[in-house]
């Protein structure tokens, strides 16, 4: 073939260009949902619950990803700083991933359960009020807004077509109890969505204030998640490593 | 009567749709790096949040750079590559109506989104943060925009399709394929969506896009107006056109591998990083390539650059698009990738190619192309200089502000002390950050205050063109009038 | 199996250099094409006029004459 033909016949340029740009995303995404190895075979990693995810909602709304990653390195500072590296399991019912692009504020891969959830009310809404030295925007509409929650069912099935595993049926229920046990099951279940997040807001009392939902519970509530579901003691050091 | 005014050009080529673009292009990169100033001082003084949540960081981050990516990039690629397809094919440009369409489409969707975003409507995914109903309709406005091109190539008076217009094509085919696979989502509501992909594969989709917009959007495109508004400001064509090809084929195949260096050291398998690591390298070559092709395009005229402030602004940009060629794939390695990665370093690598290679080379083209759309002169040449020192002390302002603000911050963060503890707390490093963060807003003010300068010298263009043409209808008519 | 052969490819070490060889040859290919063959060159190099052809008769139009000498210089 002349390179004459494809510079004077438009449409094998075009057929030549979409060839040449397909090669590299086909060999670097595809394999990456066939091999098994991609994501390492762990424990512990659950989908969100209902009140959970509707913290995350409002972590996206907010732009949280824009300063902060949820992504820790295998390295020997994020390690002291952050604990133990992130695995490619941990995201896998993240839709979207939230690893970000930028620290201007630390990671929060691992923040759950590091803070009390009374700091984390007091932080975001006056972050200055704990740490003098911060940059981060105060947060005070989230204690004032009342969280909105009767579309969390609709926004579980969404999740439920891309694969997340909320179930919508009775078999699917079981399965559910078979691979995360009964009392995670019954939190995936979409028909009791509601139910569950008004009681996890009321146990959990995130935001410190038992009488109003706010969007403060739901987003405490995904922060004191994040980064808790493996139990890293029951796996060898080396362990993870077989999957890099 | 007026016809003696009209160029023949302007009965041959279509240019109502590429004033409007043009005109727009402007407005959106005032507003885009007007928020871009504001979001930078945000950062220095967090205070100016104001506690209200559509000016928080979080929400116009996003805002500014879909402004001055696809509002301000893509009105001038929108603009130029309507100019350049028809005026190298002598062609004139095929379906009006749909190029209208693609006007208002654009321009509507890009304030849309702008809007969505301070209401906290958003995807989540770095420069794909529009909504599935935005993003069918810009998919509806990017087919028009394919067709046109391709229905204008296939009308050519001129056997061969230059090369400006293989850059200009393949950015259209392949921003349509990031933006269809990267935006494939479940919707919830007209405002909510989650995206279909998650974890990792949805990190490395995010990023084959993230790249590639850059790539392409960012690249690819300005290369070709590079390759037409290069030589035509310069009077001399391009230095090798032989240079031009290869350099067109190696990028497009190259760039779409280098994705997964956003994603170094991360969950991604490592076979993925290495893979895009390898590539970036690579991509230095046909980038340096492209680079000099352009500025040699001078040589033996290079008083041109003292003669010409428009030259200055289009050879300073082939400068700094060399520049940050070379500076991605050194962040690119991984050793590097490691330090550099999170901070402040890679928005100054980005600033030194958007507003060192794609905004001043977009500044030349708008200033070639202005007098030529509305068949007048430039209202300043002193202006266009004015602007040039503006815009270059504000870029290097900027970038080094961020190398200081990057690679002190990693450094930092990887301090150890002599017992083997950390050296530094994260606190320590934000309070650090502020000085080279004020620097940085100092140096986006002169970019923007350069901006204005460029709005000025255009109106008032402008007027001037208005005015001349009064005088000239009142001539003219007085004439008539006489007879 | 007939489709055993397909194995080999599915195989890094293979796969590795096979891509390696096939796109390094790709790319010589395209640089031998548009190097070599004087006429080529000369028919190539032609088409870097054609943004000045846009207009017949603009003040464009004498850059053509410049370009021209450029021409005999290269």
């Amino acid at each position: 073939m002349r390179h004459e033909n494809i510079e004077i016949n438009a449409a094998l340029m075009i057929v030549l260009i979409l060839v040449v740009i397909s090669i590299g995303g086909l060999v670097e995404i595809v394999p990456l949902f066939y091999i098994n190895k991609t994501i390492e075979k762990v424990e512990g990693v659950r989908p969100y619950t209902a009140l959970e995810l509707r913290g995350r909602d409002i972590y996206i709304r907010e732009g949280c990803y824009l300063c902060h990653s949820q992504m820790i390195r295998p390295f020997r500072d994020e390690w002291l700083r952050y604990g133990h590296y992130s695995l490619a399991a941990e995201s896998r019912y993240d839709h979207p991933f939230q690893w970000g692009s930028k620290r201007t504020g630390p990671d929060l891969a691992r923040v759950g359960g590091k803070y009390s959830s009374a700091w984390h009310v007091q932080h975001l809404n006056a972050p200055r009020s704990v740490v003098p030295e911060s940059i981060m925007p105060n947060y005070s509409w989230l204690l004032q807004n009342d969280l909105y929650y009767k579309d969390v069912g609709d926004r579980m099935r969404a999740l439920r077509v891309t694969g997340v595993p909320y179930s919508a049926t009775q078999a699917e229920y079981e399965a559910n109890v078979k691979t995360f046990g009964k009392d995670i099951a019954d939190k995936l279940d979409i028909g009791a969505a509601e139910q569950n997040l008004l009681e996890q807001a009321k146990t959990g009392n995130y935001d410190g204030n038992p009488n109003k939902l706010t969007e403060m519970d739901a987003l405490v509530a995904y922060l004191q998640v994040l980064g808790t579901m493996v139990d890293f003691n029951k796996y060898n050091a080396g362990y993870f490593a077989e999957f890099r | 009567m007026a016809q003696s005014v009209t160029l023949p050009s302007e009965q041959q080529y279509n240019y109502e749709v590429i004033r409007k673009f043009t005109i727009m292009a402007v407005v959106w990169g005032v507003i885009g790096m007007c928020v871009g100033l504001y979001i930078a001082l945000e950062l220095a003084f967090p205070h100016l949040n104001l506690d209200l949540p559509w000016l928080t960081f979080g929400r116009l981050r996003p805002v500014h750079t879909t402004l001055v990516i696809f509002g301000f990039g893509g009105s001038v690629l929108f603009a130029t590559s309507y100019y350049v397809v028809q005026r190298t094919c002598q062609a004139r440009l095929a379906f009006p109506l749909l190029a209208e369409f693609t006007f208002w489409g654009w321009t509507a969707g890009v304030g849309l989104g702008a809007l969505s975003y301070m209401a906290g409507i958003t995807q989540g995914r770095e420069y794909a943060e529009f909504e599935w109903p935005l993003d069918i309709a810009i998919t509806l406005v990017w087919v028009s925009y394919l067709s046109i091109y391709v229905a204008t190539l296939l009308r050519r008076n001129q056997p061969h399709i230059y090369v400006a217009n293989w850059f200009y094509l393949a950015f259209i085919l392949t921003v349509a394929i990031l933006h269809i696979f990267n935006n494939l989502a479940v919707p919830v509501s007209l405002t909510k969506s989650y995206s279909l992909f998650s974890g990792v594969q949805d990190a490395m989709t995010q990023w084959w896009y993230g790249h590639n917009a850059v790539g392409f959007f960012l690249t690819a495109a300005f290369l070709g107006m590079m390759y037409y508004f290069v030589p035509k400001q310069a009077g001399r064509p391009i230095y090798s056109y032989r240079l031009s090809i290869i350099h067109f084929w190696a990028l497009i195949f190259l760039y779409m591998w280098a994705g997964g260096h956003h994603l170094h050291w991360t969950a991604l398998p490592d076979w993925v990083s290495t893979l895009s690591a390898t590539f970036s390298i690579l991509l230095l070559l046909p980038s340096w390539g492209g680079m000099i092709n352009g500025i040699m395009t001078l040589s033996g005229a290079w008083d041109k650059l003292r003669s010409d402030p428009i030259m200055l602004f289009l050879i300073t940009s082939l400068s700094f698009y060399g520049m940050s060629t070379f500076e991605g794939p050194l962040m690119s390695l991984k050793s590097v990738n490691a330090l550099s990665h999170y901070t402040d370093w890679t928005i100054g690598h980005v600033h030194s190619g958007a507003l060192g290679w794609v905004a001043l080379v977009s500044f030349g083209s708008i200033y070639h192309l202005f007098p030529r759309l509305f068949n007048t002169r430039l209202y300043s040449q002193t202006l266009i200089y004015v602007h040039f020192w503006l815009a270059t002390i504000g870029i290097v302002l900027y970038i080094t502000a961020m190398w200081v603000a990057g690679i002190g911050q990693g450094l930092m963060l990887r301090g150890f002390d002599q017992y083997g503890n950390l050296a530094y707390t994260f606190t320590e490093t934000v309070e650090f950050l502020h000085t080279p963060y004020v620097w940085r807003a100092i140096g986006g003010a002169f970019f923007v205050v350069g901006v204005f300068v460029m709005v000025y010298n255009l109106v008032m263009t402008l007027v001037a063109a208005r005015r001349e043409e009064a005088a000239l209808q009142a001539k003219l008519a007085a004439k008539l009038a006489r007879a | 199996m007939y489709y055993d052969w397909l194995m080999w490819f599915t195989r890094m070490e293979n796969s590795k250099p096979l891509a390696l060889v096939l796109f390094f040859s790709a790319f010589c290919a395209i640089v031998l094409y548009v190097y070599t063959g004087r006429r080529r060159g000369e028919r190539l190099e032609s088409y870097k006029y054609i943004p000045f052809q846009d207009e017949a008769d603009t003040p464009d139009s004498h850059f053509r004459k410049v370009t021209d000498d450029e021409r005999e210089n290269n």
